[in-house]
């Protein structure tokens, strides 16, 4: 039926020079060539000298390369062992309170010396929602959020959960997510 | 200028020895080196360009090499897959189908100099398989059988989206077909001839180039070109997102890797063309046959000829390469055309643009005369 269709305006009105094709064309292969060249020289050199990070290209090998994980990363939670080798964590149970997914639980004792340290810690891992919230709860930066992300999954649930042995990381292991916990909790924009 | 009168006189030993070694290395260097290591290339240099690293799991003994094993293991999957016909699907033009698509793609490559003529130890070779007097002619009607397979495929597979994108096939090639043969018009009145290998020695001079006589004939010819290879920007046959895979939706196993080898095939086809006609063929800028003899002279008469030939294959294969590298980024750039796009594309502009190249050529041609 002719005249009975509808003009679609999308909004677009080209110009001669874009009309003519072969200009543009040449402009998207140089796009794109932009991108070969540099990708393909960089990758060439990277593979020369053995240093994958000079690679512009963003994706990398994973399992023989391992990305660069960002402080603020929250892997697996874990628990920090302090320089004398005890536990930091105090029992307190804020943690316990905190967790959203109740993965969280721990049972309180007491030392020798008076101080106190939790007899038992465990974190389900299958349940646990890597919120971080057990860390922001925590008064003694003793759980944090590590930037263990690897092999986390199990076949069997009853392996993921984790007791005080598995959970107990040295401090010097997370002084990176150490650092960063600090400077988030006295910086301006503390959420 | 050679004389080619020089066929009958010839000893029968020798021109069959050099025709065999022609033919195979010709085959060899399709079917050896660039039906496999394109799905190689086309692979790597869409990711790089796409920001990715690109086929790098296969292995052997943890070494990759850069990915080239895919290569390898999709011949062990395509060969050792089942190789399935649709029910209701006709079995004689299903098997046949690949074979015709294939077999131009291969044979295309016969009229094409890969170098010129050299006196060897009193015998001239003169580097082509076949020296026809028709010369593109005979490519234009074997690329228009390939796409009898095409069709054929279509047709054969008793399936909707085969059947659409054979449709599409013989509706493509037919219009891009006349305005190739338009397109190219101007080249064989510029030289005055449609034999190859004269194409190719009238380049001598840089600025003979086809490129630099006929660079509207070269723009055109490059779209139509494109369109033959049923790759994106013309891909319309085999549209992916509406098509599945166009003609070869119903084909598996060692028939699908014809169809792609046949895409591959066409495509060094397609760039040895361009090199022949546009780019000067083996010859190389601002350095004549006569200069690379005489530079190499110090080793004799026959064996500067040999070096000559080597240098000269050399630059026509490296052309053939560069080429095809603009047409992966051709292809790895453009969006798809819209099947009306296609369509005015080849018949609205790409021919009268043809028509109206031909008439200023002879124009100019009457008034350099």
């Amino acid at each position: 039926m002719a005249g009975q269709y509808k003009k679609v305006n999308r909004g677009v009105t080209l110009t001669l020079w874009e009309r003519l094709y072969i200009p543009e064309v040449l402009r998207g292969i140089m796009i794109t060539a932009g991108h070969f060249f540099p990708n393909l020289i960089s990758t060439a050199k990277a593979y020369i000298t053995g240093k994958p990070e000079q690679r512009k290209i963003m994706t990398i090998y994973y399992p023989e390369e391992l990305p660069t994980i960002p402080e603020a990363y929250r892997g697996r939670p874990v628990l920090v062992r302090g320089a004398d080798g005890k536990e930091k964590c105090v029992a307190c149970g804020l943690c316990e309170v905190a967790c959203p997914p109740k993965c969280i639980s721990l049972t309180g004792g007491m030392r020798d010396d008076g101080t106190r340290y939790p007899t038992t810690y465990t974190l389900n891992g299958a349940v646990c929602i890597f919120c971080g919230l057990c860390e922001e709860a925590c008064p003694e930066e003793a759980i944090v959020m590590s930037h263990d992300y690897q092999n986390l999954c199990e076949y069997d649930r009853s392996l993921m959960v984790y007791d005080k042995e598995a959970l107990l990381i040295p401090q010097e292991k997370l002084t990176r997510r150490l650092d960063y916990i600090r400077r988030r909790m006295y910086s301006k924009c503390n959420y | 200028m050679f004389d080619y009168t020089y066929l009958p006189e010839m000893n029968l030993i020798p021109y069959l020895a050099e025709m065999m070694v022609k033919i195979v290395f010709i085959f060899s260097m399709n079917m050896g080196v660039f039906a496999p290591l394109l799905g190689w290339v086309e692979r790597k240099q869409s990711a790089l360009m796409q920001d990715r690293i690109g086929a790098n799991r296969a292995d052997i003994f943890g070494f990759t090499v850069f990915g080239l094993l895919h290569t390898l293991t999709d011949a062990i999957k395509l060969l050792t897959k089942e190789d399935f016909i649709p029910r209701g699907a006709d079995r004689t033009l299903h098997y046949l189908a690949p074979f015709i698509a294939v077999v131009p793609a291969l044979v295309a490559f016969a009229v094409i100099p890969f170098g010129g003529q050299y006196e060897l130890w009193g015998h001239k070779a003169n580097l082509v398989i076949a020296d026809l007097d028709v010369g593109m002619l005979y490519i234009f009607a074997v690329a228009s059988v390939g796409t009898y397979g095409a069709v054929i495929a279509g047709w054969a597979s008793n399936n909707n989206w085969s059947l659409l994108g054979g449709i599409r096939v013989g509706a493509q090639m037919l219009s891009y077909e006349v305005a190739m043969g338009l397109t190219l018009v101007g080249i064989f009145m510029v030289y005055g001839t449609l034999r190859m290998t004269e194409i190719g020695a009238a380049q001598e001079n840089f600025f003979h180039w086809g490129i630099f006589l006929q660079p509207v004939g070269f723009f055109l010819f490059i779209a139509c070109a494109l369109a033959e290879n049923k790759r994106t920007p013309f891909d319309i046959p085999e549209a992916e997102s509406e098509l599945i895979a166009g003609y070869f939706t119903e084909y598996s196993g060692l028939k699908f890797a014809m169809f792609w080898m046949a895409e591959f095939l066409e495509m060094v086809t397609i760039s040895a063309v361009l090199v022949a006609l546009f780019f000067g063929g083996w010859q190389i800028p601002f350095v004549s046959h006569q200069m690379l003899a005489d530079f190499f002279g110090f080793l004799g008469p026959n064996l500067a000829q040999v070096v000559t030939m080597l240098i000269h294959v050399g630059v026509f294969w490296a052309k053939v390469c560069l080429w095809i590298f603009i047409l992966m980024l051709i292809r790895w750039t453009l969006p798809r055309f819209r099947y009306d796009q296609v369509m005015k594309l080849g018949w609205k502009i790409i021919l009268p643009l043809a028509l109206i190249n031909i008439a200023v050529t002879g124009a100019v041609i009457l008034l350099v005369r």
